[in-house]
């Protein structure tokens, strides 16, 4: 007699995601960055800026810092980058 | 109602095992095949239909319904009435406070450390003395598989996939205990967190492995307590502000309770004498910068607050150990969450 078993995992559901439409250029923009609270992260977003504005034109950047790496930022941060940003530079590491 | 998950066929039990081996259902340990009878005793023991949602992981927009730990708790070996104790705990685990995302995933690998306090405790025979954090009680090595079996299974916690852990520990296959409430000189852990103590109730926190120490030299709380503050002043979790769980056995615990002190007695101890300098800190490279003026007298606390230390009374009668456990990350990314156990 055969077993019959049954799966425990979960099937992925497709989801559209509408991305925000990517600048031709990064000239006289704004740049926001997202400090994800790790050892050095401001220090190497505020490069990341630096390069941004020297070599692509970019005009300005503000910095916001989440309470944790593992968490999504506040509300009231993305207010703020979508208030004082034109695009945001955001990653997840160590 | 029908079970709605995808189903496969084998040709006997033992080949059903080795199926879910190949299918990537396990932790590397043989499991139970989850036929339909012992899905839905699962079920039947909760009092939940099969589609029920539990829990919804917001990070990983994953729904966790009743019928997909149902099918874990067969996996992981669980018997019927132990599936409360395991919906309480995902229901805890989806709590905004627990942060599901941060200690599931991160590279510092913790584990769920679960307490499990009340009534069901002792029902269920969950093991709160001898070897405590070791194998031989059915209960804590299930009940603990379960919830990793879910986190790996449905909500896709896969080592090195979304499960980052540079080195985990053994606590991830099972790390589940009770409180010896018979004991303990203290009311249960559940009732300074909402509960009565005729409820049943359990207490998750992202944990790291537990740290044993041992004093057989002091009589008195201030002697085992200085022994456990120096070992925990510098540990995983110094500078970071996580939350720490205490676990005393036996002989320590009959020395707090024949001096009379209460968790706060305790907490406001070690709160005190786990304190340590930022100079410290800056020579053991846990705090950035030359040792400056100041440093030697500027002091930074192990935890928030004295409340960010979880007292349990549990393990052996016998020895002279104890242990203490550091929570993962930082407790801003997050925290112990306690939910009642809610039988059918």
């Amino acid at each position: 007699m055969t077993v019959q078993i049954f799966d425990p995992t979960v099937e992925a559901k497709g989801r559209h995601i509408a991305y925000a439409p990517r600048p031709k250029s990064l000239a006289g923009l704004r740049v926001g960055l997202v400090d994800n609270s790790k050892h050095n992260s401001d220090q190497l977003l505020v490069r990341i800026a630096a390069l941004l504005e020297r070599d692509y034109g970019a005009k300005t950047h503000i910095m916001r810092r989440k309470h944790s790496a593992g968490a999504a930022p506040s509300p009231q941060i993305i207010e703020d980058l979508k208030a004082g940003s034109d695009v945001i530079v955001a990653g997840v590491g160590d | 109602m029908q079970l709605k998950s995808r189903h496969y066929e084998a040709t006997d039990m033992a080949a059903a095992m080795e199926l879910c081996f190949a299918k990537g259902w396990t932790d590397g340990l043989p499991v139970v095949p989850p036929t339909e009878e012992r899905i839905r005793a699962m079920l039947a023991a909760a009092g939940l239909e099969s589609d029920q949602q539990v829990a919804f992981i917001e990070n990983r927009q994953v729904s966790v319904t009743a019928e997909k730990i149902a099918i874990n708790a067969v996996l992981a070996g669980c018997k019927p009435e132990y599936m409360p104790v395991i919906v309480a705990a995902l229901e805890a685990l989806a709590d905004p406070l627990y942060g599901y995302h941060g200690p599931a995933t991160s590279t510092g690998g913790s584990a769920v450390f679960m307490v499990v306090n009340g009534p069901i405790a002792r029902e269920l025979d969950i093991n709160c003395g001898d070897n405590l954090f070791g194998p031989g009680w059915r209960a804590n090595a299930s009940i603990g598989r379960a919830v990793r079996l879910i986190m790996r299974n449905t909500i896709g916690t896969l080592p090195g996939v979304l499960d980052r852990s540079s080195l985990g520990h053994g606590g991830k296959y099972t790390f589940c205990i009770a409180e010896n409430e018979a004991e303990s000189p203290w009311p249960p852990l559940h009732t300074e967190r909402g509960f009565r103590r005729e409820q049943n109730a359990v207490t998750i926190m992202a944990a790291l492995a537990p740290h044993q120490y041992s004093n057989g030299l002091s009589s008195t709380p201030e002697g085992i307590l200085t022994t456990a503050c120096a070992c925990m002043r510098i540990c995983a979790g110094t500078g970071r502000h996580p939350q720490y769980a205490l676990v005393f056995a036996g002989e320590h615990m009959a020395i707090l309770a024949k001096a009379g002190w209460t968790r706060d007695d305790v907490r406001r101890y070690c709160f005190e004498h786990t304190t340590i300098s930022h100079a410290e800190l800056k020579r053991i490279n846990l705090m950035d910068g030359p040792v400056g003026p100041g440093d030697e007298t500027a002091m930074q606390t192990l935890v928030e607050t004295p409340q960010d230390l979880l007292v349990i009374a549990a393990g052996g009668r016998a020895g002279v150990q104890s242990a203490f456990i550091p929570g993962w990350g930082s407790k801003s990314g997050s925290q112990s969450v306690t939910r009642e156990i809610r039988r059918a």
